[in-house]
């Protein structure tokens, strides 16, 4: 299966940034067809610029991206009958019912009424709006306007859905329900990129996830293969029983509220759950999680703000 | 992207922007009349009806104008917003189509108004099929000039309140400085000096004509059509040059 998306040292430094931050720093990256592929970082990250010139949006400053084998400079017709998009922050026209939204939306792109329609009436069924489909979107929540644009993209079909933080402000009932149908629309070899905030969603609907740190590729697999590469790749957090001294022989410690986090290899895990036993200590262990993986890997947490933040918002 | 897919992304952007809002909220419409009204008014009153007539091809002019500026306002809050053109860049839609579609769906906000402003011309003597033509030509050229300056325009501003800045500034500085909704003799030498670089000088001209309140030579009729295709033409090149459709 080949690449649907192909980056070559891309760069990106927005015009007005902030002492010529670039908010992409020669990012390679190859993205397969089919299925979800999800980008992970810190807000400032490169994320949506990387989408945005993905989407044919944008120009990059240096080195080249392919979507669909086009290049996305002098491809971009050809790109455009080919995919579709939902913005970070973007919101549906205020004054349109939810139906219309979606109707028009496949209208614009050049579908025959019927066949808008019908995609339309099964977009709703799927993301559960249809008892919403002859509100106004202006009367609508966040979630459920957020929701809407959702259905819109992924009633295209397009062989590329862009979806930049596409849950952000759903609650987890909607956000499940926005999971269900991209996860439907990538068994049917459509190919989706994905940013999101929430670690969980990109573990659970990513194949393969890609993380982004000050506009560069700094991890890279499916969400096996990253908890591979990490140094520790098992967590194990412990009530009472053990010094935060004695533990530190098994991994990397930290305190938390009544115990420690241990984060330690298999081996040692191993060692630790049997000394814990014996000292009658509460020891629960796992995997480690996305989040763990992100915070090894960059050294802060995904909540943090990064640097190129202030050029992407200059630009 | 066929013909035959282009012109129904086309119509269905009209749909989306000109008649679904109306259909929402039909105080639109009123909107876009009030101030070609409000001045139609004034000067009526204040002429008692000798100058009603100039009141409506001044009107008529300004309606055009504002079809211009509210889609400046749309486009702005469209782009910057709603991402809603970000939307429309990553689809087959073309950027012509767009521009195209956001332009014809403005003009069905000032159909009714124009219409108010031809009935009240042909209850008043002064619309003969002759100057319909004309008044038709001279409106499809404001409605052009005004379209292009606001794709311009709205590729620079960055929030809708610039152009709620911006919007009575063009309206003063082209219909109510320039000759409009009074003959351009009306105004003293120096003041027709610099009315001559509004293109809406020239369109009231032609309007003003056609409906028989000022003579009108066929050599200033022609230099009037010359001046203002041109100036279409010019910003129409103006705005493909500078507004972005793919950000640098």
């Amino acid at each position: 299966m080949g690449s649907a998306i192909h980056a070559e040292r891309l760069g990106k430094v927005y015009r007005h940034s902030v002492k010529g931050v670039p908010a992409l720093d020669g990012l390679s990256l190859d993205v397969p067809t089919g299925g979800v592929y999800g980008l992970i970082g810190r807000n400032g990250a490169g994320k949506t610029t990387f989408i945005r010139i993905a989407a044919t949006q944008l120009e990059p400053t240096s080195g080249r991206l392919d979507v669909l084998g086009e290049n996305v400079q002098g491809g971009e017709r050809k790109i455009r009958a080919r995919i579709a998009c939902v913005p970070q922050e973007s919101r549906p026209l205020y004054f349109l019912r939810v139906e219309e939204v979606i109707y028009l939306y496949l209208k614009m792109r050049g579908l025959e009424p019927a066949e808008a329609r019908r995609r339309t009436k099964a977009a709703l069924d799927e993301l559960s709006l249809t008892e919403y489909a002859k509100r106004l979107v202006s009367r609508l929540s966040g979630g459920l306007r957020r929701r809407t644009l959702c259905a819109m993209v992924l009633a295209s079909d397009a062989d590329v859905m862009f979806l930049d933080e596409p849950t952000t402000g759903l609650d987890p009932i909607a956000r499940r329900e926005v999971w269900q149908a991209i996860r439907r629309a990538s068994r049917e070899h459509r190919t989706i990129v994905l940013t999101t905030h929430y670690l969980d969603e990109a573990e659970q609907l990513s194949g393969r996830l890609a993380l982004i740190e000050r506009g560069q590729l700094v991890l890279e697999g499916s969400p096996g293969d990253l908890r591979g590469r990490v140094r520790y790749p098992y967590r194990v957090t412990l009530q009472g029983g053990f010094t935060h001294a004695e533990l530190e022989s098994y991994g990397q410690v930290s305190d938390v509220e009544g115990g420690y986090l241990v984060f330690t290899r298999e081996a040692e895990a191993r060692d630790l759950a049997k000394v814990a036993l014996e000292r009658g200590a509460r020891l629960s262990m796992g995997p480690v999680s996305l989040e763990d993986i992100f915070l090894d890997v960059v050294g802060k947490s995904i909540d943090s703000d990064g640097d190129a933040e202030t050029a992407e918002e200059a630009a | 992207m066929s013909e035959r897919h282009r012109l129904r992304s086309l119509l269905t952007l009209v749909q989306l922007n000109g008649i679904i809002p109306i259909r929402t909220q039909p105080l639109y419409l009123l909107n876009l009349l009030a101030s070609p009204l409000s001045f139609l008014f004034f000067i009526t009153v204040i002429s008692h009806g000798s100058l009603l007539a100039y009141g409506v091809t001044g009107g008529m002019v300004l309606t055009m104008l504002s079809v211009g500026t509210g889609l400046q306002s749309d486009l702005t809050h469209y782009r910057h917003d709603l991402k809603f053109q970000d939307v429309v860049v990553a689809s087959p839609v073309e950027a012509p189509v767009y521009v195209a579609g956001m332009a014809f769906s403005e003009l069905v906000y000032s159909l009714p108004g124009i219409g108010v402003f031809v009935v009240i011309l042909a209850a008043d003597g002064l619309a003969s099929a002759e100057a319909c033509v004309v008044l038709a030509g001279v409106m499809l050229l404001v409605w052009g000039f005004a379209t292009a300056l606001a794709f311009t325009l709205a590729t620079y501003f960055e929030d809708v309140r610039e152009t709620f800045m911006f919007s009575p500034l063009i309206s003063l500085g082209l219909t109510v400085l320039p000759p409009v909704y009074y003959p351009l003799s009306a105004l003293p030498g120096w003041a027709q000096v610099i009315a001559r670089f509004s293109p809406t000088t020239y369109a009231a001209s032609l309007a003003q004509g056609a409906t028989g309140l000022q003579p009108l030579s066929t050599g200033q009729a022609l230099l009037d059509w010359t001046v203002l295709v041109t100036f279409t033409a010019a910003l129409f090149l103006i705005a493909a040059v500078k507004a972005r459709w793919k950000e640098p």
